[in-house]
């Protein structure tokens, strides 16, 4: 097992399962084909007999396209967690490069559920775990962690998706707001999701189906364009993204 | 321990010494926040110690504030400004203490780095920037930021970090962020000094009327960037959560200002669930620019256009113009969003239409075309090319030249007030200007005189977009504004105009003496001081959100548990310590009176919301006003009403002692009597 920490690998495995592999990789195989690979060289936490994990039955999905750049969900996401509010804290980020060409002025990143999750497989005391109970969620036991920071290390996502609380010393992450002490809905993957609920302009979903089979997690989730517009009504220019964005 | 909702401390910075000082904010919880505390701490820093006359925003002893109030950077909506507060050099003839503020997302970063305001006094040798970071502050070098734009300023500091935004974690001083500073800054507008210079923030989030950018350049201030890794405590986070799905649920966001259709709009941090976004991403010419009124700055009919029709888009290239230069749109454009027909008064100076904004733009075209400047003149009108009115070449050359003071541009740069006085034509300011008292441009704010009135009584157009009544049942109402105000005095919302009733219960009655007094403490303290915005708040009606929005959002933010009167107490607290300011800057009822067109037919021509109640009888009626007018009996016994209302003295105006002491600012009043202003 690597929960003892000393098998795990600085960079390399990191790199090797970067962004772009899981887009190459996208479908079915990707979990028994370049994973498999991970999966037999180093012992994984709780993988089946095959070195492949339970999907999440959730993921959340986002279209950037269209947010406002309101930061309500990252308040509502620390505000549901941690009773605070904090851009750091939040599980979900949202970036604004507010003098950068639309798309690019909006940047968000959302935790991917991966379906080989090395934060899971490589945190040393299983704080990181799968939650058979809660729809196979990767989450984060915030009394088993010990702040090691190596979920942080090993997430494969650029920015890291995993989270540190300074103030805590502990890791945490997006767990579709299954643990929410100051949320006032039923989350979790048979609930709610705070930044979900607190999009105004509804540009965020859970979904069911891995998003990496149906074309990724940035989707296109617009509603129609409001009409009108004070004084002029209406007209205005119309989305103009560069190419290959 | 902060009190919850706000980060616990103020930053002060003399930029003469470079001392940096830490303030305690709830030593200053009396005012309020925002607005208020900056003029606690005006009062405390640049008046008291009675080191100058209070008479120049470009003395180094004028002060510059930004500051927030509670519920900036909750993540409510309607809640995301940052306060700016200072001597206005923009205020005319008087260099008022005046305000102004912004929205965006520095008061949100400014509060998550732990500050909740920042104060400046002093003067720097040579350019400088305040760097926040978390607890970490620090006057940084600004010499090569200073010529640039607004943007380039921006993405240069950015450049400094080394960081990459949003892609990269960056480790501060009390954790990490994914998120850039926030930054406000000047452009040449506010360098080279000029009267009409904002601050700008971000593409397109601006503080422009009071001229608070000049206010920097005086400074040698180029900008102030934080970024902050820390977190704000809630004292009831479900309680606010609740708060914000039982007020804005189903209030889902609209289009952007001037566009719609395609536009994809972005917002304030927080806001997104109010009735509009903003500010537009995908325009053409930029992102996050084109916001509110200044997409509007170059926007000119056929009629005054000699029959061009302008493309559309060259609103939105004059937008990033004025955003880049950093320069007031609404101060400076030529005639706003649009004009009135004022066919029904063959009289009124302005024919054929009134362009709603008779601002700088509109002026200085004018005395081209009555050939009071220009060739044959004594005032040379280069480089602005009148032969080219009005195509892009001539709006760029409009706008580079009020920045940089180039050619006439000197003159345009002082703003509309002191380019008529230059001209020797104050008279305009009854005509052609329609400029309110104190030097800025009407704003639609006849025939709702409680906007008109505080413009008088504040220093600056209070931009007071929250009351309007439409056509419904008149009696119903004015229950509701009653009820709402807590007020219960229907009476207080009679706008009869004319004759006997106009004095009994009407507009200038004490009734409405009563009403303009709530209005003001409600802004002062719930606007400028919390930091609700003003497209959100008040909000009055049979689903209106005031008044138990505001005590239940900021009680679940603060748990102080303030009623909603408790607010407006904090409110007319500051607006008499404000008061004492403008009497220690010669304010005296004397001086108190509208200029000349508030009280001539056409007067409310402009305005906005026209319809009002008026009790006819003992029956209410919804009326078109759009013919009101004040009389100068009117105003004076309007006047008398407001400060026996206030507790000021009825003929000075000065605050009295009995007035200071019950707000618990007896050492006011010792300086004011010190002074020979006590009331």
């Amino acid at each position: 097992m690597a929960r003892d920490g000393n098998n795990v690998p600085e960079k390399a495995e990191k790199k090797k399962f970067s962004r772009r592999d899981f887009v190459v990789g996208s479908g079915t195989a990707i979990a028994g084909g370049a994973l498999a690979v991970i999966a037999t060289t180093t012992p994984v936490a709780v993988a089946d007999d095959k070195g492949t994990y339970p999907l999440s039955t959730k993921y959340l999905v986002y279209d950037s396209k269209h947010c406002a750049g309101c930061y309500g969900c990252m308040i509502a996401c620390s505000m549901a967690h941690d009773g605070e509010v904090s851009f750091s804290l939040s599980r979900i980020q949202m970036h604004r490069a507010v003098l950068n060409e639309y798309p690019f002025d909006i940047i968000m990143h959302v935790c991917k559920q991966c379906p080989e999750p090395l934060c899971v497989k490589y945190c040393p005391v299983g704080a990181c775990h799968i939650s058979a109970e809660n729809g196979n969620i990767r989450m984060i036991n915030a009394e088993k962690c010990i702040g090691c920071q190596t979920c942080i290390k090993m997430c494969p996502q650029t920015p890291h998706r995993t989270i540190w609380n300074p103030k805590a010393k502990k890791s945490t992450k997006c767990d579709l707001c299954t643990n929410t002490p100051f949320f006032n809905r039923k989350g979790g993957v048979d609930g709610a999701q705070a930044c979900v609920e607190a999009c105004p302009k509804k540009v965020l979903k859970v979904v069911d189906k891995l998003p990496l089979e149906t074309g990724g997690y940035e989707v296109d989730l617009a509603p129609p364009a409001p009409k009108g517009g004070f004084p002029f009504g209406g007209g205005g220019a119309k989305p103009k993204p560069k190419e290959g964005a | 321990m902060a009190t919850p909702g706000f980060g616990g401390k103020i930053l002060l910075v003399d930029l003469t010494s470079k001392e940096i000082t830490r303030l305690d904010t709830d030593q200053y919880a009396m005012y309020g926040g925002g607005h208020g505390t900056s003029t606690a701490l005006f009062w405390e820093y640049s008046v008291a110690p009675g080191k100058w006359n209070l008479d120049d925003a470009f003395h180094p002893l004028n002060m510059v504030f930004l500051m927030t109030g509670a519920v900036s950077g909750t993540g409510i909506p309607f809640a995301a400004r940052t306060s700016v507060s200072g001597m206005s050099p923009q205020c005319y003839p008087i260099q008022w203490w005046c305000h102004s503020n912004f929205g965006g997302t520095f008061a949100a970063m400014l509060k998550l780095a732990g500050w909740d305001g920042v104060a400046v006094i002093g003067k720097a040798d040579s350019p400088v920037y305040i760097n926040i970071v978390d607890d970490k502050v620090t006057i940084e070098n600004a010499k090569d930021l200073w010529g640039m734009t607004t943007w380039k300023c921006q993405e240069e500091i950015w450049k400094r970090t080394g960081v990459r935004y949003g892609t990269d974690w960056q480790q501060l001083d009390g954790g990490y962020t994914l998120q850039r500073p926030s930054i406000v800054t000047i452009g040449a507008a506010g360098e080279n000094m000029t009267r009409v210079a904002s601050l700008i923030h971000g593409g397109g989030s601006g503080a422009g009327q009071g001229g608070f950018g000049g206010v920097f350049g005086s400074k040698n201030l180029k900008a102030v960037a934080v970024v902050g890794s820390g977190s704000l405590k809630i004292a009831d986070p479900k309680a606010l959560v609740d708060a914000k799905e039982k007020y804005f649920k189903g209030l889902p966001g609209g289009g952007g200002f001037g566009g719609g259709g395609n536009d994809i709009s972005s917002c304030c941090a927080g806001c997104g669930m109010g009735s509009r976004m903003c500010h537009n991403r995908n325009r053409s010419y930029s992102a996050d620019s084109d916001d509110c009124a200044e997409s509007t700055w170059f926007s000119i009919t056929k009629e005054q256009s000699n029959g061009v029709q302008l493309p559309r888009d060259i609103n939105q290239k004059g937008t990033d113009i004025i955003q880049q230069f950093g320069i007031n749109g609404m101060e400076t454009c030529f005639q706003g969003p649009m004009s009135f027909p004022t066919s029904h008064n063959k009289d009124f100076p302005i024919q054929p239409n009134i362009p709603a904004y008779s601002a700088l733009g509109w002026y200085m075209k004018t005395m081209y075309d009555m050939k009071i400047i220009g060739p044959g003149t004594k005032f040379d009108t280069a480089p602005l090319p009148f032969d080219k009115f009005p195509s892009q070449e001539f709006m760029e050359v409009y706008g580079r030249a009020i920045a940089n003071r180039e050619g006439f541009g000197r003159l345009l740069g002082e703003g509309t007030a002191r380019l008529a006085e230059a001209l020797g034509r104050t008279d305009d300011f009854n005509t052609l200007c329609r400029l309110t008292m104190w030097g800025f441009m009407d704003h639609w704010s006849m025939p709702n005189v409680e906007w008109a009135y505080a413009n008088l009584l504040d220093s600056r157009d209070i931009n007071s977009h929250d009351i309007s009544w439409g056509r419904g049942d008149a009696e119903q109402a004015v229950k509701n504004y009653a009820a709402a105000t807590l007020g219960n005095e229907p009476l207080w919302f009679d706008y009869t105009w004319q004759g006997d009733q106009a004095y009994k219960t009407g507009i200038y009655s004490k009734y409405k003496a009563e009403w303009v007094a709530w209005h003001i403490h409600y802004w002062n303290y719930y606007k400028e001081s919390v930091g609700f915005c003003d497209w959100g708040y008040c909000n009055i009606g049979p689903n209106g959100r005031t008044p138990t929005a505001e005590p239940t959002f900021l009680n679940a933010i603060t748990g102080r548990n303030h009623s909603f009167k408790d607010g407006l107490e904090i409110g007319r607290r500051a607006w008499n310590l404000k008061r004492a300011i403008f009497v220690m800057q010669g304010r005296h009822k004397n001086m108190e009176n509208f200029t000349g067109y508030h009280y001539k037919p056409g007067a409310s021509y402009c305005g906005f919301y026209n319809n009002l109640p008026i009790l006819n009888g003992d029956k209410w009626e919804i009326q078109n006003c759009k013919e009101l007018y004040f009389t100068r009996e009117g105003i004076d016994q309007f006047k008398t009403h407001f400060y026996n209302v206030e507790g000021w003295n009825p003929n000075s105006g000065y605050p009295t002692r009995k007035t200071l002491a019950e707000l618990g600012l007896p050492k006011v009043a010792d300086y004011l009597q010190s002074k020979n202003k006590l009331g």
